[in-house]
This record gives structure tokens, sequence and C-alpha cells, in this order.
């Protein structure tokens, strides 16, 4: 089970990078900086999310 | 007077035993399924800048899930909203926050039976609502009837089954944004979408103000909090994760919809070809079933997903109305506790030990929202009345209107709940405390001020006047709702001989130091002992230089 939520994770983070790439592409205007923010904060939630998990695996 | 603090009654308590998954299903289960119901009216509303519209309401309601992060972790009682703003503004002040969140509630219970109908009208084409309205209405009925009889004899989904789909709901919305974006989106079409449909600023205020409803339902942290184990611990670590998926999903889909290429191409009448998010505008039936409607046009996966999301999607929604129900009914009992409503509501039913009086009157409500919002469309003349006096407006954007009125307005209060309980209250433990404070002195004791209250009240505020002004019904009959409550208030203070603009003496105090001791929290219980404890011998002190 914690393997399929770092799996659910580290897939949060690669879409964030994706979308990031994928944005900053396009150039770097106001149109793009939504999808920045989305990209970032997935990225943000990935992280929060592995390191929590790390925790929960150290205490085990 | 007597102390009336609910923690004084000996009134049954409920168990705590919602563990840390349980608090985010819980939660989950309750806002996760609003992007179900906002994501078709905000693509409606706002065309090309509807991921701004959800940029903006997702940061003023970071804010407002920071604050009822802070407020339930100190304060872990069920109540939320009311429960704050009561103790934080007074008596009237939390009359009239409960009071809009009991809107909320009512039409919680209407709109999300409303669009779990129109979800599985995507497989069972007779419950479209625009071709068949008599159907489609009478299904609604009998689903708020029949989760209303559930409520009565006491039968809830278990936290087990939350936390089941809840779990379920994260997987598909994730799988559907990651093949989404991988297989389906474009950039291009994003930033032309964005460039060349870029909404009035009329437009792009009502998509705001749609926006929110997106992220209505955080009362579900407080009333969680009631039951977790270890509150202040537990509540600030879901709630983080609760909050940032949520403002991901919104963001993700709103970006998804505009810059998808479709599966399959759209055509109009004239058979031209259509980007996505037209699809929404002017029409209600696919409004109600949005994110059906785009996991069905991702390549391949769609095949799959158009058959299942309608199904996911109308469980999420039926669980969330269910919440409407069984919200409301706690709501009134603890505002009936509390002396703001009468003690009728806090009747409970000899046999099945539940609030049916509560649950009947607000489900009775739930019902005349519902035969308000479906007239239009069961009956022709009806619909020219509404046309003339609402500029049209279809019944899921009544019930829309009203959603967003009642949210903007609770929230409003709970921010200035929570910076009067800064600065009234410094003395309560908080364990999770909003980032960004200014540190300042208020009455001869050490506080600190919120800015994030401060920005988030300026940004929900801004959303209230947002629904004020491009909210045909929701600008009457909102405040309609508020000053009828108000009456009833003032008749109700009156007949019980208790002040109607002042509080009645509540020992704060005390009652916090029950809620700690309840919660099982006794480090803090004994914080806070000692800190009020340290700031009577202050006071002393004071009063002693000064005489």
């Amino acid at each position: 089970m914690i393997a399929f939520r770092y799996a659910l994770a580290a897939l949060m983070v690669v879409l964030g990078f994706t979308i990031i790439v994928r944005m900053l592409a396009m150039g770097l205007h106001f149109e793009e900086l939504t999808g920045l923010v989305l990209g970032g904060a997935m990225i943000g939630l990935g992280l929060h999310r592995i390191s929590l998990l790390r925790r929960i695996g150290e205490k085990r | 007077m007597t102390s009336t603090t609910v923690v004084a009654s000996k009134a049954p308590e409920l168990r705590r035993s919602v563990t840390p998954w349980g608090s985010f299903s819980w939660g989950y289960s309750d806002v996760g399924a609003d992007i179900f119901v906002g994501l078709g009216l905000v693509l409606a509303a706002a065309a090309g800048a509807s991921n701004v519209a959800f940029l903006f309401a997702g940061l003023v309601y970071v804010c407002i899930g920071l604050a009822y992060t802070e407020l339930a972790a100190t304060y872990p009682v069920a109540g939320g909203g009311q429960y704050f703003v009561m103790r934080g503004l007074g008596d009237f002040f939390g009359f009239v926050a409960g009071w809009a969140v009991l809107l909320d509630f009512t039409i919680d219970v209407t709109l999300f039976a409303w669009t779990c109908v129109d979800y599985l009208s995507q497989l069972i084409p007779v419950f479209v609502g625009s071709t068949h309205p008599w159907t489609h209405f009478t299904v609604v009925l009998l689903l708020i009837v029949g989760l209303a009889v559930l409520n009565i004899i006491g039968v809830r989904e278990s936290t087990n089954f939350n936390g089941f789909v809840s779990g379920l709901d994260v997987v598909s919305e994730l799988s559907i944004l990651m093949l989404g974006f991988l297989f389906a989106f474009s950039p291009h079409i994003l930033v032309s979408n964005m460039t060349h449909h870029w909404p009035t600023t009329y437009q792009l205020m009502l998509g705001i103000s749609y926006a929110i409803i997106s992220f209505v339902g955080l009362e579900s942290i407080s009333q969680a909090a009631e039951e977790t184990q270890r509150p202040a611990s537990i509540i600030p670590r879901t709630s983080i994760a609760l909050i940032l998926t949520i403002l991901i999903f919104a963001l993700a889909y709103s970006h998804l919809a505009l810059g998808m290429r479709p599966w399959h191409p759209i055509f109009d009448d004239h058979g031209h070809p259509m980007q996505f998010w037209q699809i929404f505008p002017n029409n209600g039936d696919n409004q109600g079933k949005a994110v059906a409607l785009l996991a069905a046009q991702i390549p391949y996966f769609g095949a799959i997903a158009a058959l299942y999301v309608p199904i996911l999607g109308a469980v999420l929604l039926l669980i969330s109305s269910n919440s409407g129900v069984f919200g409301s009914s706690r709501i009134a009992y603890a505002m009936s506790s509390n002396d703001l409503l009468p003690s009728i509501f806090k009747r409970v039913h000899p046999k099945f030990r539940t609030p049916v009086i509560s649950i009947v009157t607000f489900c009775s409500i739930a019902v005349l929202e519902l035969v308000f919002a479906a007239l239009p469309s069961l009956f022709p003349g009806a619909r020219q009345t509404y046309a003339w006096l609402f500029r049209g407006e279809s019944g899921l954007d009544f019930l829309a209107d009203l959603y967003a009125f009642g949210a903007a307005t609770s929230y409003s209060f709970v921010f200035l709940a929570l910076i009067a309980l800064r600065m009234k209250d410094p003395f309560s433990p908080r364990k999770f405390k909003i980032p960004l404070n200014v540190p300042m002195t208020y009455r001869d004791e050490k506080i600190e001020f919120p800015i994030v209250g401060v920005v988030g009240f300026i940004g929900i505020f801004a959303i209230l006047i947002f629904t004020l002004l491009t909210h045909p019904i929701g600008r009457v009959a909102g405040p309609l709702w508020v000053v009828t409550g108000i009456v009833l208030y003032f008749f109700y203070r009156r007949h019980r001989g208790l002040p109607v603009f002042k509080s009645q003496t509540h020992d704060w105090r005390t009652a916090q130091v029950q809620i700690l001791k309840h919660a099982g929290e006794l480090e803090l219980m004994d914080e806070c002992i000692a800190n009020n404890k340290a700031a009577d011998e202050r006071r002393a002190a004071r009063e002693a230089v000064t005489k």
C-alpha cells in the first residue's frame, strides 16, 4: 500500500514537471502563469506526500 | 446568568474514532465532490479565463482552509464556523454565520442530488433534465426524501465507505488528469482560448463566484475534529493535504478543459468544429456533468471512463448531498444548544435517537428550493416569468447562486472570528498557527495578528460582492434568507428573555479546558490552564500597580 502511495506522489511530481516544461516551452506570458502555478502546486503536494511517507516509513 | 456552553451539557458525546485517513476522506467526500458541480458552471461563465477564476477562488480557499485548520485544531468541537464566530464575535453574529451555513447545507442537499441525477443521465438518457424534466425532478425529489428517511432512522455511510469512495475517486481523478495532460492537452489550445475567448469583467466576476462553490465544505474539517483522535495533531496534517489536493484538482481540470484536444471532434448545430469548453455555455445538461464529459474525451481511456466516471461522480455527489442532510441537523442542534435556535431543533426521536425535527425542517426547505429551481423546466409559463425576473437563470444556476452566497457570507465571518479570537483568546494553545503574523500588544497581552486572515477576508468579501452583483436570484434570495433568520432570532430571543444583539455570559475558559480534556489533548489542556493562570497573575499585578 505504501509503495502505491509513493507511486501516486511520484506521479504527481512528474506530472507537475511535465506541465511546467510544456508551459515554459510556450514562453513566459500571463497565459502561461496559471499553468506554472498548477505545476508548482503539483510538485509541492507530491514532495509533501513523499516526505510524509518517508516519516511513516522511518517510524515503522 | 448561567453558563450555556455546549460542553457543559450532559448530552451524549461523540466517539473519537476517526483516524488520519478517515479525517481526510471525510473532508474529501464533501469538498471533493464540488468540482463535479463547479467545473461546468465556471466554464460556461468565465470561458477562456476559467482557470484564472479557479486560481483566484483557489487562493482565497487556501486562506479559508488555513483559517479552518487553525480554528478546528484549537477548538475541536462540532459546530464549525458557527461556533468559532459565536466565540469570537458573540451570539448574534454566531447566529448569522450559522444561519448562512444552514442555507448552504440545505442547498447542498438539493444541488448535489440534482447533479447526481445529471451524472447518471450520462448513462441513463431518460434522466436528462431538458428532455425529461418531470423524470429528473421526481428522481431528485426521491433522493432527497430517501436521504431524509435514512438520516431519521439513523443509517449513515460508514467512515470506511467514505474512505473507500474517496480513495477510488482520488485514483480516478489522478488517472483522468495524468492521461489527459499526457495525451489530450495542448498548451497552444490553452493559450489560444485564453487569448481569444477572454471574458468580460462581468463574466469573470460571475465565474469567480461560481468557482468558490468548488471549494465549499470546509465545515467538514471542524465537524471531523469533534470525532478525530488527537485532533490538534491530526487535523492540521490532514487538512493541508486536503486543501492542496482540492486546489490542484480544480486548477488541473480547468486547464485541461481549456487546453483539450477532444478525442472525438465536436461540432455545433451548423457543423463548425468547437472547442471542448464551448459545449457548456447555455447548456444546463452539460454543465451538470462536466467531469464525466471531460473524462470521456481522453483518447482510449475515455472509452472506459465514459462508463465508470458518471457512476463514481454520482456516488460521491450523493455522499455530499447526505452530508448536507446530516450537517444541517447537526448545526441546528449545536445552535439550539447555544440558545440561538428554539430547543425544538435538538429534540430527538424517542426510538431512533436522531434530531428528527431538524432533519424534516431542513429537508423540507431543500425540497422547496428544488421546486423553485425546477419550475422553469417543468412549466413553460414559469420559464417566461423567470426570464423576465432573473434573466432566464436555469435551476442549476439558482442553486449555485445561493450556494455561493451562503459560503461567501459564512466564510467572511469566519475570517473576522479568526482575527477576533487571536486578539481575545491568546491563551488557548494553538498547535497549528497560520503563517505570516505580526506581533503586537492588545489589552496589555502579547498577540499575533494574522495577515492571512485580513487577505482572506478581503478575498472572500470581494467574492461576496461579485455574487451580489452577478447573481440575479442570489442577490435577492440570499439576503432574504438572512433577514428572515434575523427576524426569527429576534422574536425567539425576546420570547426567551435573552439579549438580542448582546451575548449571554459564557465561561469560555472552563469550556476550553473541557474541550481539550474531551479531545484527549492533555498536554494542551495543561498548557491552557498554565496560560490562564499566568494571565490572571499578570492582571492582578497590573491592578495592584494601578491601585
